[in-house]
């Protein structure tokens, strides 16, 4: 019996190889909005500018997560993604008369936190919106226009746990993904980082009593509660502020304006909060005020 | 501690009728091929046998029968009145008896001329390493490689090669030698030193079997000739008789060829 | 980057530990094992080649998993291990990083030692075995040491391949020297072709000492 669950488990662990899917009702499979293209695209950018291009060339490739329930992710049959990044994302390629739904048009490109930037440089992808913080480093090498979103890193624990917030884990080992911003937070917070290549290896860490609590985005960390009820609790406040943006081409900063026209729109119109309840809600989240825009460089 | 080769060592003397080595109704098959047919064969305590054949007729396979590295499917072997023990520590014990000289010298190539003669003494019998070593150049002088001790193996030359792996087995102070053609693998001018180390042995009266090509070993320090052919013994006659007065077709074919040249 | 070269440091500092303790008993492993596959009792001649076909066929990552996510159901973890040397902690997931490595490479050092066995004459056994030498004596003093000098280059593959499997253990909650990388590369975008460059000779520096001490290895036996 135990060896039954022993071979479930690792061969869950194999298929889905990262994600969630295996812990079950993830909350955030659900259809996403239905976004209509747009069609007043003749004369709308100017010529030459990368809009134009997109918009004229009808095609787009848009770098995602794919391991971030909520947020961006992707199961195994769907064809396309899913989350908050999506929801924006496909805002932003509806307004250059491109169909989101349409996956001949949009190549959904999965970005890992290591790749983002080389995907941008090398123009693999033309924009990025995978839980992509603004950070001064990165705008050294790739342009980043937002926020869009407004988290801050809380702690996940057992749910029977007594640890209170990030600084009950000073010098305590505490899970994040390797790479990640999160887990320099943890660092910096006194604590003693361990990098997984997912959070639902982290979670599953939790689970098993290997380490205490993990760390990440309060949204990712509510999602995860959510997926394992009863068994994990987010507590503490905020103890970092990420900025997450859309990341695009440095050579080609006129995006900058014009991702930021759509976004402002959005918050306006009520399609960004309308895609936050639908995406993040689930998870328990109560829908914030948008954002404030930075200026464009 | 040399070879005259027409005048015989009269060994007949020490030769007493005490049994050492017996093999009873011996048979071995490789696959279907039958390499030893009911092989009976005594030797006496002290005594010199030599057996020869032509290749593939199984005499190496009887010699290495004794010591079981090669196991026999049926029939019995006896040294000293014990049966041959199966694998094992038993077996270990009883090969520590039987020294064996091969034809390739098989010294171990990563150990030192001494160390090859001590590794036995001190790993099997026990021996202090001091008193492993002093019994090793004596050994190694006796058969005049004691200025080789400390070289490796690979920087003597066959015969110094051969005359050591007579000392290594001498070493273990067996009841019984066994000589798989120890000079087939010499160039003719080497020859001569291993056999002057093995007829010394012989006069030294060691139980010893040979198998091997040199007649006039046979001829000088054999106290009997053994003659195999087709995994069967055809012919067990004292040197003289058998060189001159050959029984068998083929004990005659054998010698003619061979004494030809 | 060289604000960070205690960082660089430290996640080398977990490779060549990880290293060290993992060749240390993988090669003890790998040694019970050829003696397993080359012995005269059939059952672990069949335990050994079993143990080699499986492991050895099974993926890295595979088997990090599996002490990971399976073995903590079957009731195997590592959660005790809690060793903490001057600012380097060797906790679970060092622990299950070398429980895992050691396993895997041992089969690629019993397979390397098992061609060295192959290389030794058969005589050489026969002449151990003639003079009354158990089976252990036989391996430990005549087949064994020469398997070795002849397995030397093998060997050195099998651990500079395992010296470069520890990055594995960077996706494992373990902070070495990849995962130091990876977590710098995040941090400074900018400087990610200079992070890469210092790491990459991390990795080249490393295995060259270990290619070094094979070399001389090969050397002091060549005259035996």
């Amino acid at each position: 019996m135990r060896w039954r669950k022993a071979f479930a488990a690792t061969a869950a662990t194999l298929v889905v190889a990262g994600s969630l899917a295996a812990c079950g009702d993830a909350g955030n499979d659900k259809e996403g909005r239905d976004v209509k293209a747009k069609s007043d695209c003749d004369g709308k950018f100017e010529d030459g500018s990368r809009m134009a291009e997109l918009a004229d060339a009808g095609k787009i490739n848009v770098g995602v997560k794919y391991d971030q329930p909520g947020l961006g992710f992707k199961g195994a049959t769907d064809d396309v993604p899913s989350g908050f990044d999506i929801e924006i994302a496909k805002l932003l390629v509806a307004d250059l008369c491109i169909d989101p739904a349409d996956t001949s048009k949009v190549n959904w490109e999965e970005t890992i936190s290591d790749n983002r930037e080389p995907f941008l440089e090398s123009g693999k992808v033309d924009i990025v919106l995978a839980s992509y913080s603004i950070t001064e480093d990165r705008q050294k090498v790739v342009g980043q226009a937002g926020p869009y979103m407004v988290t801050g890193q809380q702690v996940l624990v057992k749910a029977d746990s007594d640890i209170t917030g990030i600084d009950d884990l000073k010098g305590k080992e505490v899970c994040s993904v390797t790479g990640s911003t999160s887990l320099e937070n943890v660092k910096a917070k006194g604590a003693k980082g361990v990098g997984a290549d997912s959070y639902s290896e982290c979670a599953e860490k939790v689970l098993d009593g290997t380490y205490r609590a993990m760390s990440t985005d309060g949204t990712i960390l509510a999602g995860l509660a959510a997926q394992n009820e009863g068994q994990l609790k987010v507590v503490g406040d905020q103890f970092s502020e990420e900025n997450i943006g859309v990341g695009f081409s440095k050579d080609r900063p006129e995006m900058c304006e014009w991702i930021d026209g759509v976004l402002s729109k959005s918050f306006e119109d009520g399609s960004w909060a309308d895609a936050f309840e639908l995406t993040l809600g689930p998870s328990g989240v109560d829908t914030p005020e948008p954002p404030t825009l930075q200026p464009c460089k | 501690m040399t070879v005259t080769d027409d005048v015989p060592v009269d060994n007949t003397a020490r030769r007493s009728g005490d049994p050492l080595v017996e093999l009873v109704d011996v048979q071995k098959w490789y696959g279907g091929l039958h390499v030893l047919q009911d092989i009976n064969l005594t030797v006496g305590r002290g005594e010199v046998v030599v057996v020869i054949g032509p290749s593939g007729s199984g005499k190496s396979t009887l010699c290495r029968t004794i010591n079981r590295l090669e196991p026999i499917d049926s029939g019995q072997i006896l040294v000293d009145g014990a049966a041959l023990p199966q694998e094992g520590k038993a077996l270990a014990r009883h090969r520590a008896d039987v020294g064996m000289v091969f034809q390739s010298f098989n010294l171990f190539a990563h150990k030192t001329i001494l160390e090859n003669v001590t590794l036995g003494p001190i790993k099997v019998r026990k021996q202090s390493k001091a008193q492993a070593e002093d019994r090793a150049r004596d050994l190694l002088d006796r058969v005049g490689v004691a200025h080789q001790a400390d070289k490796y193996p690979a920087q003597l030359s066959g015969g110094q090669q051969q005359r050591v792996a007579i000392a290594r087995a001498l070493a273990m102070e067996p009841k019984v030698m066994l000589f798989d053609e120890p000079t087939s693998a010499l160039d003719p001018e080497m020859i001569k030193e291993v056999l002057d180390v093995m007829v010394d042995l012989a006069e030294r009266g060691m139980t010893m079997i040979v198998v091997t090509h040199e007649m006039g070993f046979a001829r000088t320090a054999a106290n009997r000739v053994v003659f195999m052919a087709d995994g069967r013994i055809l012919e067990t006659a004292d040197p003289h008789t058998f060189f001159t007065n050959p029984q068998s077709d083929r004990a005659k074919d054998f010698l003619g060829k061979i004494l030809k040249h | 980057m060289l604000d960070n070269l205690d960082e660089l440091f430290k996640g080398f500092g977990y490779t060549l530990f990880l290293f060290l303790v993992s060749a240390v008993a993988s090669l003890v492993l790998g040694t019970v094992l050829v003696a397993m596959r080359v012995g005269p009792i059939g059952v672990l001649r069949a335990v050994g080649a079993i143990y080699v076909s499986v492991v050895r066929n099974t993926p890295l990552v595979l088997i990090f998993i599996f002490f990971h996510f399976a073995a903590p159901i079957l009731g195997i973890n590592f959660r005790w291990v809690q060793v903490h040397v001057g600012g380097f902690d060797f906790t679970s997931a060092f622990a299950t990083a070398f429980v895992a490595l050691s396993l895997y490479t041992a089969c690629f050092v019993c397979e390397a030692l098992r061609s060295g066995v192959n290389a030794v004459p058969m005589g050489q056994a026969e002449a151990a075995r003639a003079i009354g030498l158990p089976f252990g004596g036989v391996m430990t003093q005549v087949v064994l040491p020469q398997a070795v000098r002849a397995s030397v280059p093998p060997l050195a593959s099998a651990l500079i391949a395992m010296l470069k499997n520890t990055s594995v253990a960077g996706v494992f909650f373990l902070a070495e020297a990849l995962a130091t990388m990876r977590g710098l590369t995040n941090d400074y975008s900018s400087e990610r072709i200079g992070i890469f460059a210092c790491f990459a000779v991390g990795y080249i520096l490393l295995v060259e000492i270990v290619s070094m001490i094979s070399l001389g290895f090969e050397r002091r036996w060549r005259i035996a």
